[in-house]
């Protein structure tokens, strides 16, 4: 056990290799404040600090006039105050730590920093490694720097010199580097502005832009695609384009993500955890399997521990650690099939060619389309007056089973019952009046009379009271043996009136009975 | 003893059996296998087993072909090939892994709820080793955590070794020698 105090919090912690002794030993790289502190051996190794930003010439000239005693702090209080509103470049932390003082103390801090010069440092946000100029699983990397300045920064893992310098239009949360130094790689960078910005090799500015609905509070990626946890509860997969691929949403608000690759059993995949004391594993969209958890975890790592590759190694909020080591025999199938779409959406129809006939239509329709829609809407125009037209005169001539009369509004329906020859003939009469009644009526019959003898072809109807419904029923006895039928007309008519109030065409069914006989 | 045995021994012919040794990655099962082998057959050097091997040794009235099966998480679906023939198991644990105990366990839960193995009344031999080393856990505490007092129909016993002497190692080889002789009869 070793045990090293740091100047400051860290804000990343990353192993390489820097060099290719024997025994290859990695070297750990913690970040913390400005600088990145090196460890080989559970010793200390080196210290790499940023470059300080450029200082504001008008900050320097200021504090050079106190050095030399020419104002007291109140004075330069004003001074700093209107630099710090109209300057572009931001005032250094000494001046602003000097606003931020009370009166009382400004002379003490005054006499304490007035010879040191001015410099302005940025921080560390976060840290990655970059192979230098081989794949190898122990090749030589590089520290891969994002600072609080916007700037992303490569190092020689072994001189400590910026190799490469890029930069964002936001500073940088988290990141993940692939690819090798020397060949081509690509930095995928969280910003704070909630975009992802794709960093390539000879690009000093972003390459691609993802522009996500809500920040991002993990980025892993697996194999080409990008998988981002958002802060909305949902899990989206990017193409290293930018292009969107898939959205899950989860259960609860994410902690932390890993990735968790087992190249043996062809496994890429990307562990979730969540605020609900759950550790989900995603393939794609499709969720593999979950971990309950006695605390909230913090952090996840997935990898080879010792002898054993599969080693899921999780921090808990509460400062606990777990060790899951995982099953030779574990399967990793979609548990839910059903979430995708369905099956069949995939499978392709057996389309016909388009004929030549076809392909003439669509062309002919395309070219006069205006044309074909005023034809169309022409005739249809006619169709409808001539329909409304024949419904008119069906109205006037009373052809129609309603009578649209307003002193006397009748409805009849007309049933017939029997196989034949005798057929039971039942009209049903309704007044639809609110509260008058219709009376002297009367119902007559026309009909072939070669074909049907009628019990009563004339008969009178008594007064109509409103709603009710009068079955009027009389017989007709088909007299022909030819299996024919025919229709019969039924009239409502109005003592002195010729015209009919409604009428009705029954068709006859066949009479059954004659054949029989 | 039939009167068959009794010839046979006394002809030097000695009846063979089928051991699988069988355990996690670095557990000591080759190093094992080597001290039990006569001195001048026993190698040098101990390289991780790819696959398995073979090996033979004779005791006072067994002769013994130990399947020496590789422990590395790749090969161990190999095991199960050879249980059918295996007439007696060697499991071979590192007392000092400590975190992987549970993967020992796993594995020895597999082993006895295999078809092959489940329904015979087959010896096993747990050697508890790597003793020598400073931190490593006592033979007692390694049964406790792999449960071994539930193994209720299976003949077995736990040895505390240390392979590179080669203490212990004896001890637990005669009480398997007069399990099978006890099986046989």
């Amino acid at each position: 056990m070793s045990e090293s105090s740091l100047l400051d919090l860290p804000s990343g912690l990353v192993a390489f290799f820097m060099d290719l002794h024997e025994p290859r030993i990695p070297a750990v790289a913690v970040a913390s404040g400005p600088c990145v502190y090196v460890y080989k051996n559970l010793r200390p190794y080196f210290k790499f600090t940023l470059p300080g930003l450029r200082v504001n010439t008008l900050e320097q000239d200021v504090w050079r006039q106190v050095r030399e005693g020419q104002i007291d702090p109140l004075t330069l209080k004003e001074m700093l105050e209107s630099v710090r509103k109209t300057a572009d470049v931001p005032l250094s932390v000494r001046s602003l730590r000097f606003l931020s003082l009370d009166p009382d103390d400004m002379d003490d801090f005054v006499q304490l920093h007035k010879q040191q010069p001015i410099r302005r440092q940025t921080v560390i946000t976060c840290i990655g490694t970059l192979k230098k100029s081989t794949a190898d699983e122990d090749g030589v990397s590089c520290l891969v720097i994002g600072t609080e300045s916007c700037d992303v920064f490569v190092l020689d893992p072994e001189a400590f010199i910026i190799l490469s310098t890029m930069s964002l239009p936001a500073p940088p949360t988290m990141m993940d580097v692939t690819g090798q130094f020397d060949v081509e790689f690509r930095i995928t960078v969280a910003c704070r502005n909630g975009n992802i910005y794709i960093l390539r090799r000879e690009s000093e500015k972003p390459k691609y832009c993802i522009e996500l609905s809500s920040h991002p509070v993990g980025l892993v990626r697996v194999g080409k695609n990008v998988v981002v946890g958002c802060a909305d509860e949902s899990l989206q997969g990017f193409t290293q384009k930018g292009k969107k691929l898939w959205t899950v949403l989860l259960p609860a608000p994410i902690t932390t993500m890993a990735s968790m690759e087992l190249p043996t059993r062809g496994l890429q995949a990307v562990l979730v955890g969540l605020a609900n004391c759950e550790v989900q594993l995603y393939r794609d969209k499709s969720l593999l399997s979950s971990i309950k958890t006695p605390e909230v975890v913090s952090s996840i790592c997935f990898g080879r521990y010792g002898r054993e590759d599969g080693t899921l190694i999780m921090t808990t909020k509460d400062g606990g650690l777990i060790v899951n080591i995982l099953k030779r025999t574990a399967s990793f199938e979609d548990r839910a099939a059903a979430a995708g779409p369905p099956l069949a959406q995939s499978v392709r129809l057996n389309v016909p060619k388009k004929t030549k006939l076809y392909v003439d239509q669509t062309l002919r329709e395309r070219e006069s389309g205006a044309a074909m829609h005023r034809a169309f809407q022409m005739d249809l125009s006619r169709l409808r007056l001539a329909a409304a037209g024949a419904y008119v005169k069906a109205l006037e001539s009373s052809l129609t089973p309603m009578s649209c009369r307003l002193s006397e509004p009748l409805k009849m329906n007309a049933v017939v019952q029997g196989l034949g020859p005798a057929f039971k003939l039942t009209l049903n009469v309704q007044n639809t009046a609110a509260c008058r009644p219709v009376a002297n009526l009367a119902v007559s019959f026309l009909y072939d009379e070669s074909l049907y003898r009628m019990r009563t072809p004339y008969m009178r109807i008594p007064l109509l009271v409103p709603g009710v419904v009068y079955p009027v029923e009389t017989f007709v006895e088909c007299s022909s043996d030819k299996g024919i039928s025919d229709i019969i007309k039924v009239f409502v008519l109005q003592e002195g009136s010729s015209a009919p109030l409604l009428s009705a065409h029954i068709n006859m069914p066949v009479s059954e009975g004659l054949t029989i006989n | 003893m039939g009167l068959f045995d009794k010839l046979a021994a006394w002809l030097g012919l000695k009846k063979e059996v089928n051991v699988l040794c069988l355990g996690l990655d670095n557990s000591g099962k080759t190093t094992i296998i080597n001290q039990l082998k006569p001195a001048n057959a026993q190698a040098q050097d101990i390289v991780p087993t790819i696959g398995f091997s073979i090996e033979k040794f004779k005791t006072s009235s067994l002769s013994f072909t130990v399947f020496d099966m590789s422990g590395q998480g790749r090969y161990r679906n190999l095991w199960e090939h050879y249980y059918k023939e295996g007439q007696a198991i060697i499991f071979v644990i590192d007392s000092v892994d400590k975190l992987r105990m549970v993967v020992a366990k796993e594995e020895l839960d597999t082993l006895l709820n295999h078809p092959d193995i489940k329904h015979r009344r087959i010896p096993i031999l747990f050697f508890a080793n790597k003793m020598d080393v400073r931190d490593a856990l006592s033979s007692v505490k390694v049964s406790q955590l792999l449960c071994l007092a539930n193994i209720k129909d299976k003949p077995w016993h736990i040895c505390a070794t240390d392979a590179l002497k080669g203490e212990g190692l004896q001890e637990g080889v005669d009480w398997l020698q007069d399990q099978i002789k006890t099986m046989r009869t």
